[in-house]
């Protein structure tokens, strides 16, 4: 287990920037997620700590050594793949022993640590299987032992949960989470799925086109975005756009054309009076308030124990609401409000 | 329904022309006179015995073996390497040389042959069985590179990724990850280079020798001489060799 350090670390592909010169410390013990949209250079920056990859330029420091030019082999790194790649003409058991074989183990300390890591992955049993006998779910959790059985010093995992439908990836979610709070090691997580990252997560980085934009616990990153981008990537978002007021003491004011009041809320920084930016106004924090503004429900969608509702303006701007199924009566006009506090004033991403 | 049944007919037909030719040969060697004549008037297995008695017939049966044999070897080997070379490098690279390792198959064997014979005869190797091997496995090469190089673009990279991560060094990851994957392939290759150099006779024609002489160049020299049915039984054996050849391979990639 590590401290993780990319210092400047940069990757282009012919010329193309796929990750521009990054700094990111990790401390020891850390579950750190990269999320991030396709395309966002998260994977790059995991193949890079992995060793798959060279970074064009930079430094990659764990626990205080320079690895950067250290080949995958020798990182002690365990990695999950997205799709697992597991060994299809080797059993579980086999594949699981892997990396214990190669370090020349004896017979009875490979076999004593492969039943340890089956057993906590709650695979007892389905050592002897072949690989294509096993469900998604359990071929997930081979290649999660697999690569935690050389206890590594950092566990990389590149979308390990896309295979899996709903229901098993947010059990596999706690679980990791459990298996990581249990024996905590410096963890990197990619993923696009926002709610995996808060899940499990102890900090996220948000990337966007080859840079992180913003690092932070899943609190931070929800309710102290630091741009719009993050804004919609994390939850669901109302977003007003319009023209700062002015800037003063972390709070701005942001005239939004069809309001006749200006709105104020907290600042982010990089925002300067009479350039555009927006508002930001949780889905949660809109609810009926008697004598507030007056709004036309649009649609009703029913999630279960929320109900969403799609809210028109006077304005002719457009509101999301959820809130309890409770709230919303059913009439069609209803008047609406929120605390003074809910509103983020964001510049928008470039 | 016609139409249908004209298709079926055609598929027949095609079949038949395609297997006929090998099939009347195998009556052939049960033949109990001294001339080949289909069908045979009387049977007999007496041209099996002639075969497997007589010294020269034998000699060329093991040498054809043993030339197939180290043809196999040196092209499973050679070809295997070279189709994981091909597989690494760029794509220009890659389509030059695979046009470079096919072209022993492109190439008429007749110039080959001539280009061979002229060169063995300076060296001095005309009719040794190293000459026959060294002809062989320029024709056999190209289909261990083919066999091997669709099973290495069916090989999931990151398969190789995962064993660098958990330790393995190369010869390792190829020895336990590679080498197990890619076994059919190789299975394919050798034995397709073991028929190829087993019923080669244009090179061998060439190569051979009074002293090292492979079964399709003696079938050849004794049909000139005389037709007996003992032809027929040079060629059953090839038939069986070459049909046990394919079937090991149909079962051992079935697995």
């Amino acid at each position: 287990m590590s401290t993780v350090q990319f210092a400047g670390i940069s990757k282009a592909f012919g010329g193309v920037a796929a990750l521009h010169p990054t700094d990111l410390d990790i401390p020891q013990g850390e579950f750190l997620t990269l999320l991030g949209p396709s395309g966002s250079g998260k994977t790059t920056l995991l193949n890079i700590c992995a060793g798959y990859l060279a970074p064009s330029a930079g430094r990659l420091v764990v626990g205080g050594r320079d690895i950067t030019a250290l080949p995958p082999r020798q990182r002690k790194m365990g990695m999950v793949f997205q799709n697992y790649a597991l060994f299809p003409h080797m059993s579980v058991a086999e594949n699981v022993a892997y990396g214990l074989t190669v370090r020349r183990l004896s017979r009875d300390e490979i076999a004593r640590r492969v039943a340890e890591v089956l057993k906590m992955t709650q695979l007892e049993g389905y050592g002897e299987r072949a690989i294509r006998e096993l469900s998604g779910g359990q071929q997930q959790r081979v290649a999660l032992a697999r690569a935690m059985v050389i206890q590594p010093d950092i566990l990389l995992m590149d979308e390990p949960l896309g295979a899996l439908d709903r229901q098993l990836r947010k059990e596999v979610q706690f679980e990791i989470r459990r298996l990581h709070r249990a024996s905590p090691r410096t963890t990197i997580y990619v993923t696009h799925d926002q709610e995996e990252a808060l899940v499990m997560s102890d900090r996220i980085a948000v990337m966007r086109a080859g840079r992180i934009v913003q690092l932070g616990s899943g609190a931070d990153l929800y309710e102290r975005p630091v741009d719009t981008f993050v804004a919609r990537f994390l939850g669901e978002s109302n977003l007003l756009e319009g023209t700062v007021d002015a800037v003063l003491d972390g709070h701005a004011t942001l005239g939004v054309p069809g309001f006749a009041q200006p709105l104020e809320g907290r600042a982010a920084t990089g925002l300067r009076a009479g350039g555009a930016a927006s508002a930001l106004l949780r889905p949660e924090a809109v609810r009926a308030q008697a004598g507030g503004l007056q709004a036309r429900v649009a649609e009703r969608v029913y999630l279960g124990e929320l109900i969403a509702v799609r809210l028109m303006l006077a304005s002719g701007h457009e509101l999301w609401s959820r809130r309890l199924a409770n709230e919303w009566s059913g009439r069609d006009v209803v008047e609406i409000g929120w605390d003074a506090s809910a509103i983020s004033i964001l510049p928008d991403a470039s | 329904m016609t139409g249908r049944l004209f298709l079926n007919a055609f598929v027949a037909l095609t079949a038949a022309f395609l297997v006929l030719p090998i099939l009347a040969i195998v009556p052939a060697a049960f033949s109990a006179q001294s001339f080949i004549r289909l069908p045979p008037d009387a049977w007999s297995l007496r041209w099996w015995g002639t075969f497997f008695n007589d010294v020269s017939w034998r000699v060329t049966l093991l040498a054809s073996l043993k030339v197939a044999a180290f043809t196999t070897l040196i092209s499973v080997v050679a070809g295997t390497a070279a189709a994981l070379g091909i597989a690494r490098s760029g794509p220009r690279a890659r389509r030059l040389l695979t046009s470079l390792f096919l072209g022993p198959v492109v190439t008429p064997a007749i110039v080959l042959a001539v280009a061979l014979y002229s060169m063995a005869r300076a060296t001095g190797l005309v009719g040794t069985t190293m000459a026959l091997v060294i002809a062989h496995t320029m024709l056999a090469l190209p289909f261990v590179v083919l066999n091997v190089g669709v099973s290495l673009d069916g090989l999931d990279r990151r398969l190789l990724l995962a064993a660098a991560g958990l330790g393995a060094g190369d010869f390792h990851i190829f020895r336990t990850v590679t080498l197990p994957l890619i076994a059919p392939g190789v299975v394919g290759g050798a034995v397709f280079a073991f028929v190829t150099s087993f019923d080669e006779v244009v090179l061998s024609i060439f190569l051979a020798g009074p002293t090292v002489k492979t079964l399709p160049v003696r079938i050849w020299e004794e049909i000139r001489l005389a037709y007996t049915p003992v032809v027929a039984v040079g060629a059953t054996v090839m038939l069986v060799l070459a049909l046990g050849a394919a079937s090991a391979n149909r079962l051992l990639s079935r697995k």
